[in-house]
């Protein structure tokens, strides 16, 4: 039981990680809480849902499609309205990305109707022994590890990866050194927006989709994030597995009720021992 | 000058007076529906249900001579929303009568609202047995209750002599009624419960829970649930490989959208419903043909509850010649009706006594009656094949 549980909370820690990823980037680049970013990891989940439905499209390659569409809506979201809050205090951009994430809530039940939407691509699950892998989860994860890993890279090696982290660091600085501010914090949010997107997608194979699907991801992002560190990159990494395992432990040895409580508990803990998250803030 | 203007004003005032006289405009009937939020899907259903009725009613010339006309707000799926929403129904929109919400803890949030006001409301959508032993005096059940709702799945279960059941529910009021009266009635057979746990609202992860459940290895799995979780699960055990050799779930397997969304997962899985097309009580047939063509989609059971008891509120109004509450509140407790939906009849609380669950299983992509003898069309396909071997 144990192995099955401790299976199933590290396929869905790659998860946390990687959407939770996207929030850090904000946060750590532009002091932005970004409330909308489980509503754009819906859209993300309707794209992918959309492309298999309406054009037959293989889900997984859909993934890429679902981050490019998203990486577009987050340019064009932090050029019209994001940008006014960055020097703003947090209260401001709490409110901002609150109505965003509203807004875009409520477009989505307009659109796409409350009802469920399912893509049946790969269900089941390989049975090795007493161990059940879910085949949608499995796969997921790959992706999920993939994608992180890719973003990464970009952060580490290239030029544009770096202007990011050195934005992250010190905006004056960054600004001193000849770095488009600017254009970097448009790009963070586009690629933290198709982070987002890329967890909807793999979500959408993994579960029934339906529009008020963001609003736990916000808060697991967040979770996530202040485990590991607000603004600190591998902690997300960190925090979105022990959040993965932390939840299907609390519900294997307690209820699947507790099971979040203890994920809360967790984040008090942290706050209250290591305010900083468990690597630490934005040592980039 | 005057006098014309006068003879203008007159002319006028008569004209409203005998609008006035003829018909006193329409009898206005509010209710808060769950049109977003979790039970969206299930919540459109009991609106198309109340539309369909006034629509019905209208063209037998409505209720007492006066139209019949639904005032109808989105709660949201939330209790609080509803008790808001009531209370703004009663109190600034001064609707003639109510009707109820749809689901068991919203139902029993807006009681205390019509209680209050004392309006008369039948709840076509609580199956809690709890909110009609309050001693509440104006609220009316349509359905049969929830603890009664897995007792066709059990009982199958017991008549095939297996012995270990696992029962799990949404942590919500009707899932918890539902839960324990499938507790009840499988130890009253026999049956061993080797696993109960409850999850809450919005659950989307049951790997946890699953793994446990697996553990125990029981003959049946009973779920108490709604739409959105009985997906889930059913994605869930089939990705734990979790094999019960009978498997059902309560509110939402019923949907047509529930094998929509599940495709061939859905096979085999038992469900109960208060009511189903092809169910033998007159006026079925011709509801369920107008309900396709005015909504294009099939009516569920919510659907036909929610038609049925805005008819048997009609049809009180209509016995009491009047809407005052006390007086439809009689007829309500002394009626005793057939609808398309089943027999009504209450007790003194309120609480049903006379409509009766059907148990069906999905059987190529088709509800097939299963549960009691009496209505079934065929037998069940028994037992469930192991998810790997499908």
């Amino acid at each position: 039981m144990l192995g099955q549980v401790i299976v199933s909370g590290i396929l869905s820690g790659a998860l946390y990680a990687m959407v939770a990823l996207g929030l850090a980037l904000i946060f750590g680049v532009m002091r932005v809480i970004n409330i909308a970013h489980g509503p754009l990891l819906m859209l993300g989940a309707y794209c992918t849902w959309l492309l298999y439905v309406g054009l037959g499209l293989n889900p997984l390659l859909t993934v890429p499609v679902s981050m490019a569409v998203l990486f577009v809506i987050g340019l064009v979201l932090q050029r019209t309205l994001v940008f006014r809050v960055v020097d703003a205090p947090e209260l401001s951009s709490l409110l901002l990305t609150f109505g965003v994430s509203i807004a875009i809530v409520n477009l989505a039940q307009l659109v796409f109707t409350s009802d469920l939407r399912a893509v049946e691509y790969i269900t089941g699950s390989w049975v090795i022994g007493r161990l059940a892998f879910s085949k949608p989860r499995v796969i997921a994860f790959l992706f999920a590890l993939g994608v992180t890993a890719l973003a990464f890279l970009f952060l580490q090696r290239t030029r544009l990866g770096k202007a990011i982290r050195a934005t992250s660091q010190s905006r004056e600085v960054a600004m001193v050194c000849g770095i488009d501010v600017g254009r970097v914090h448009m790009f963070t949010f586009g690629l933290a927006s198709a982070l987002a997107a890329a967890g909807g997608a793999l979500l959408a194979v993994i579960v029934a989709i339906q529009p008020e699907m963001g609003g736990v991801w916000t808060f697991k992002s967040f979770l996530v994030i202040v485990l590991g560190g607000a603004g600190n990159y591998p902690g997300a990494l960190l925090g979105g597995m022990l959040l993965g395992l932390v939840e299907q432990l609390a519900s294997l040895f307690l209820t699947t009720q507790l099971s979040e409580v203890v994920a809360y508990v967790l984040l008090v803990v942290v706050l209250l021992v290591r305010p900083s998250g468990l690597l630490g803030g934005r040592q980039t | 000058m005057t006098r014309k203007a006068l003879a203008a004003l007159l002319a006028c005032a008569l004209m409203v007076l005998g609008v006035g006289v003829e018909a006193q405009g329409p009898i206005r009937v509010g209710a808060s529906l769950s049109l977003t939020g979790t039970y969206a899907k299930l919540g459109k259903n009991v609106h198309e249900g109340y539309q369909l009725c006034q629509k019905d009613l209208n063209a037998k010339g409505g209720l007492l001579g006066r139209k019949v006309e639904f005032v109808v707000y989105d709660d949201q799926s939330t209790p609080a929303t509803a008790v808001r929403l009531y209370e703004k129904l009663i109190t600034e929109d001064k609707v003639d009568a109510v009707m109820g919400p749809y689901s068991s803890p919203v139902t029993e949030a807006a009681a205390n609202v019509t209680e209050k006001y004392k309006k008369v409301m039948v709840a076509p959508m609580a199956a809690t047995t709890s909110i009609f032993k309050k001693n509440r005096k104006y609220i009316f059940m349509v359905i049969s209750p929830a603890e009664v709702y897995l007792e066709g799945l059990v009982d199958m279960a017991a008549k095939k002599g297996l012995k270990t059941v696992a029962i799990v529910n949404e942590d919500t009021l009707f899932s918890k009624a539902a839960a324990a009266g499938a507790a009840d009635i499988a130890k009253k057979k026999g049956m061993q419960v080797v696993f109960t746990e409850a999850y809450p609202k919005g659950n989307t992860d049951f790997s946890g829970l699953l793994t446990k459940l697996r553990a125990t290895n029981p003959d049946v799995v009973a779920a108490a649930t709604y739409f959105d979780d009985a997906v889930a699960l059913t994605r869930q055990m089939k990705e734990l490989n979790v094999n019960p050799k009978m498997y059902g779930v309560t509110v939402g397997g019923d949907l047509p959208e529930f094998y929509d969304t599940l495709k061939q997962n859905a096979e085999y899985i038992y469900g109960a419903t208060q009511w189903e097309a092809t169910l033998p009580y007159s006026g079925n047939k011709e509801f369920f043909e107008a309900y396709k063509k005015d909504f294009a989609h099939e009516p569920s059971y919510h659907s036909a509850a929610a038609y049925a008891g805005c008819l048997v509120y009609a049809e009180a109004v209509r016995r009491a010649g009047t809407l005052d509450a006390d007086k439809v509140r009689e007829q309500l407790l002394k009626l005793e009706m057939r609808t398309m939906f089943g027999d009504y009849k209450v007790d003194a609380d309120g609480f049903q006594t006379a409509h009766k669950m059907v148990t069906f299983q999905w059987q190529g992509e088709k509800k097939v009656t299963v549960w009691p003898d009496d209505l079934a069309q065929g037998p069940a396909r028994y037992p469930t094949p192991p998810w790997t071997q499908r």
